[in-house]
């Protein structure tokens, strides 16, 4: 009997306690919202020189190789405090809701493990990987 | 005049002849239970449900503690000639800025509150508030209300108050 009321004891704690229950997690909109759009705007559009724009643009990196990972590691994704799956189901809402049209036609959403292969994995110097890509998109053409 | 005599009495015995008095207000009872009834439908409903940006508030927006504020950092503009909602004149709101979530106490939902600078003249100097829920260090700038959100920004100018715009709720996946 004791051992039957040890149980439910253990089984009333764990269930009490916050750790057990499931963090709240939100949606990938207000992700956005909280992590993203106030420097990137709620529209995606940036501030030119300052701010990259997203709207019209960041689905074109996935055209060219290394670009997929980029948007990984780039300071704004890879140090968020947003969870690998967070970051993913973020990066695919962007894609879809602000680049849809620029995005290859074989295009894959990102998933938990992509996000966890690559975060880790610093860009030493985000700007000129930047520049890189973009002079890579530039010499692919339209 | 007499033609505007004769004009007038007709149109009056006219109506008089095409319609009663328990007529006009039986019809007159049924747009009143109608139009109050408008309301009720479910179209009504969810429109109103469609506007999480305008949610039920209580408290004083020139007070520290109104919900509003929990992460807030600065002169509330509610005081410097603006409101919570907009920049006093002659500033120019920071088009970037500081976001969290505040919990309103009239429905206890979280909400998503936009922290927008108003830049373009010396600070205001009244109602500083400074509460710093969710609040973190400066080395990690998007999650820091020290930032001021005015320099940096497309407007670059001085700092003057702070706003607290809801921009909707903040939705759980689940």
């Amino acid at each position: 009997m004791k051992r039957v009321i040890a149980t439910i004891s253990g089984i009333t704690l764990l269930l009490g306690c916050p750790g057990v229950q499931a963090a709240e997690t939100y949606t990938a909109h207000t992700n956005y919202m909280l992590r993203c759009q106030g420097c990137h705007l709620a529209d995606g559009t940036g501030t030119p020189e300052k701010v990259p724009a997203l709207k019209n643009e960041v689905g074109r990196f996935l055209q060219v190789k290394g670009g997929r990972e980029y948007l990984i590691q780039v300071p704004g994704t890879s140090q968020s405090p947003l969870t690998d799956q967070e970051v993913a189901a973020v990066l695919n809402w962007i894609l879809e809701k602000f680049s849809s049209a620029e995005l290859p036609a074989d295009f894959q959403p990102y998933t938990t493990d992509e996000v966890a292969r690559f975060r880790y994995e610093p860009l030493a110097n985000a700007s000129e990987v930047r520049a890189g890509l973009l002079h890579k998109l530039k010499q692919k053409g339209p | 005049m007499k033609w505007l005599d004769k004009f007038s009495e007709n149109s009056a015995r006219s109506v008089a002849r095409q319609s009663s008095r328990r007529g006009f207000i039986a019809k007159v009872g049924t747009m009143m239970l109608g139009g109050a009834a408008i309301p009720l439908l479910p179209v009504a409903r969810a429109s109103g449900n469609e506007r999480p940006d305008a949610p039920a508030e209580s408290g004083d927006p020139r007070s520290c503690d109104y919900w509003r504020y929990c992460a807030i950092d600065g002169f509330l503009c509610d005081c410097c000639g603006g409101t919570y909602n907009s920049c006093p004149p002659g500033t120019t709101v920071s088009p970037i800025t500081w976001i969290g979530t505040c919990t309103n106490p009239v429905d206890g939902k979280d909400y998503i509150i936009s922290y927008n600078d108003c830049c373009g003249k010396s600070s205001c100097g009244r109602c500083l508030c400074n509460r710093n829920e969710g609040d973190k260090p400066v080395y990690q700038p998007p999650l820091s209300n020290d930032i001021n959100w005015c320099a940096g920004s497309s407007v670059d100018t001085p700092y003057n108050c702070s706003t607290a715009v809801v921009l909707g709720l903040a939705v759980s996946d689940s």
